[in-house]
């Protein structure tokens, strides 16, 4: 059997070599003194300095960071609310149809919802920068939550809501003492996606951004656009990095909710 | 036909039985012609009975009969379609599960995954914001009960399927109702830990003195556990009794033919007293029929025994032979092709003739239902 499968490991090898590789390549140079993307001169952390000491930088991660965990707060408030809405829808085919709308919107390119965003702001005389931001971000999460939480939630063996509302629990105990509680490793993990996918977000960000307000994915863009500069590749290892931690938290908060609720069946 | 004393039946034109309408001790539950229908379909017809206080009661028939929605009717997680049910004589309609003195064991217990064992038992009085000293002598107290002590601390899915079940009990008993409801508790259990549940659950109700309702589709569970049992079909009630009436004095073929092994033959009743079947005419003790009433007759498989073809008042051929350990289940046909059931300790080769031998008493004569019900 191990001999067998020795090739599977060379193609899998390869995959992630083929994914990995340009990060790496691009982690490798933040490092090259010469500032240049072809040939490493020398290790410096000039790059790094370049980043920390640049304010505006530093204001710009700031924001995206607030950006990030408050559309992921409320897009995971949002999201549980309307899974559990589509819970309780009692037809298969307004649900069904409900269940589409949602994921439309997650499978729908990130630039036609970028310029209805665009248009409806507009529209609505919001002003562009951080309000309008903060409410696609909001926006376009709140699916990706609804799709993270329902699965949980259809899991849940009804007679749990029963049993509750035998013990005395009334509609409200019901929720915060059984059903939030048995759903929250797909609430938490539903957080984490919110916050990566506003992280990371380039083309919807990019649209509605006005002057003076911008996250770090649209600023490494227009630094890429204005020239050639290492510290890009600097900043792009940093983000990189805490996405990792990111990934890394959710793994570990996921694996806790797993033998929390014996996901393994053990008896 | 007799019945218990305390209990006056009635019944109507469609041979449905009305479960004692009238209850010796105190009345804790009433159903008055009580309907259920989903989306048009019905599943509890028109059905009354009561049920007293501190008896251990139990809903049995096949799955569909309705009654697991007589059990969600009293615990109130639906309402009926017509009908009302009265619970200490008052009418419990528009009384919300949360504010009914009664607790259910889901049959598949029904666990909070996020609690661990005393968690789960002390759920109901935290709802009702009781004290923690409380709370804790009244969940050590219900686990003592159910033989859980030091198991406070565990989670649930370290649990035994046999623990999960003693849990779900306990954090139904915990909050003192005046009835628990059991919806198949025993059916997830392998065949040595039912057996023995049944003597624990039996054992519990008396320690507790409050009214159990014991829902299954297992006959010989039912037989060994309870004081009164109903026994349903398609929504309605069919038998209401005591294991013992239930078993000896089926009402109908359904009853019979669900209650144990039996032979059941047509036949039809000559004079009182007396019967034809099978071709012959037996002196049975049942009377009241219109004379040559069609009738089902029903005899207990342990009720024959195995004699010589001479003797024999029937006379099979034996067909097949199982040992079944405290008897051989014989099977064999007469020679009008009815087929018979035998449990004897007494061994017949497959293909021999023998003779069958039967008291009166071990006949039973039943009317015969109108649309027939059953196989």
């Amino acid at each position: 059997m191990k001999r067998t499968h020795w090739w599977g490991r060379v193609y899998l090898l390869a995959v992630f070599a083929v994914m990995y590789t340009p990060i790496v390549y691009l982690m490798y140079y933040s490092f090259n003194s010469g500032g240049t993307m072809h040939d490493f001169q020398s290790f410096t952390f000039k790059w790094y300095r370049d980043v920390l000491s640049d304010d505006r930088l530093l204001i710009i991660v700031l924001n995206t960071i607030v950006i990030a965990l408050l559309s992921a707060a409320v897009a995971t408030i949002l999201g549980v609310i309307g899974a559990l809405a589509i819970y309780y829808v009692k037809r298969q085919r307004t649900k069904n149809a409900l269940l589409a709308l949602n994921n439309v919107l997650i499978v729908s390119p990130d630039v036609i919802i970028g310029a209805s965003f665009l248009l409806l702001f507009t529209i609505a005389g919001i002003k562009l920068g951080f309000t309008s931001v903060l409410l696609s971000h909001i926006a376009f999460s709140v699916p990706i939550v609804v799709l993270m939480v329902l699965p949980k939630l259809e899991e849940m063996s009804p007679t749990l809501i029963d049993a509750a509302r035998d013990l005395g629990a009334g509609p409200w105990q019901v929720l915060s003492g059984v059903v939030l509680p048995f759903l929250a490793p797909s609430i938490w993990a539903g957080f984490f996606m919110a916050l990566t996918y506003s992280l990371d977000d380039f083309a919807v960000t990019f649209f509605v951004t006005g002057n003076g307000f911008s996250t770090l994915s649209v600023e490494i863009y227009s630094r890429a656009r204005q020239g050639i500069s290492l510290s890009i590749n600097a900043l792009s290892t940093l983000l990189f990095l805490f996405t990792m931690l990111l990934v890394i938290g959710y793994y570990v908060l996921s694996q806790k909710g797993g033998r929390m609720y014996g996901i393994g069946g053990r008896k | 036909m007799h019945f218990p004393l305390s209990y006056v039946l009635i019944r109507n034109s469609e041979h449905q039985e009305d479960g004692g309408l009238e209850v010796n001790g105190e009345e804790i539950i009433r159903f008055e012609r009580v309907t259920k229908e989903y989306d048009g379909t019905v599943v509890l017809d028109d059905v009354s009975f009561a049920m007293e206080r501190g008896k251990f009661y139990t809903l049995l028939g096949p799955s569909g009969c309705g009654k697991t929605t007589i059990l969600r009717l009293i615990a109130g997680f639906i309402e009926p379609t017509e009908g009302t049910i009265y619970f200490h004589g008052k009418p419990i309609q528009n009384v919300p599960p949360n504010k009914r003195q009664v607790n259910t064991v889901f049959q598949d217990y029904a666990l909070f995954p996020h609690l661990d064992v005393f968690e789960n038992v002390a759920f109901g009085l935290r709802v009702k914001k009781m004290k923690e000293a409380d709370i804790r002598q009244k969940v050590s107290e219900a686990l003592r009960f159910v033989n859980l002590e030091g198991y406070e601390r565990r989670r649930i899915q370290e649990m035994s399927g046999g623990q999960r079940q003693r849990v779900a009990i306990a954090r139904a008993i915990v909050n003192e109702p005046e009835v628990l409801l059991l919806d198949e508790p025993l059916s997830a259990l392998d065949l040595k830990l039912r057996t023995e549940m049944q003597y624990e659950l039996r054992e519990l109700q008396r320690r507790l003195g409050i009214t159990f309702i014991f829902v299954t589709h297992d006959q010989e569970e039912a037989l060994a556990m309870s004081d009164y049992i109903f026994v349903l079909n398609k929504g309605k009630i069919q038998q209401f009794g005591t294991p013992k009436d239930i078993y000896d004095e089926p009402i109908n073929r359904f009853v019979a033919d669900f209650i144990g092994e039996s032979n059941i033959l047509s036949g039809r009743m000559i004079d009182d007293f007396l019967v034809e079947f099978a071709g012959k005419r037996f002196v049975c003790v049942d009377r009241g029929f219109a004379p040559n009433e069609p009738v089902d007759v029903v005899i207990r498989p342990e009720d024959l025994e195995l004699a010589a073809p001479e003797d024999g008042q029937i006379v099979i051929r034996v067909d097949s032979l199982l040992f079944r350990g405290v008897h051989y289940e014989i099977c064999g046909y007469d020679e009008n092709g009815n087929e018979w059931l035998v449990h004897s300790t007494k061994k017949a080769e497959v293909g021999e003739t023998v003779g069958l031998r039967f008291e009166p008493e071990a006949i039973h004569v039943m009317r015969v239902e109108r649309e027939d019900e059953g196989a």
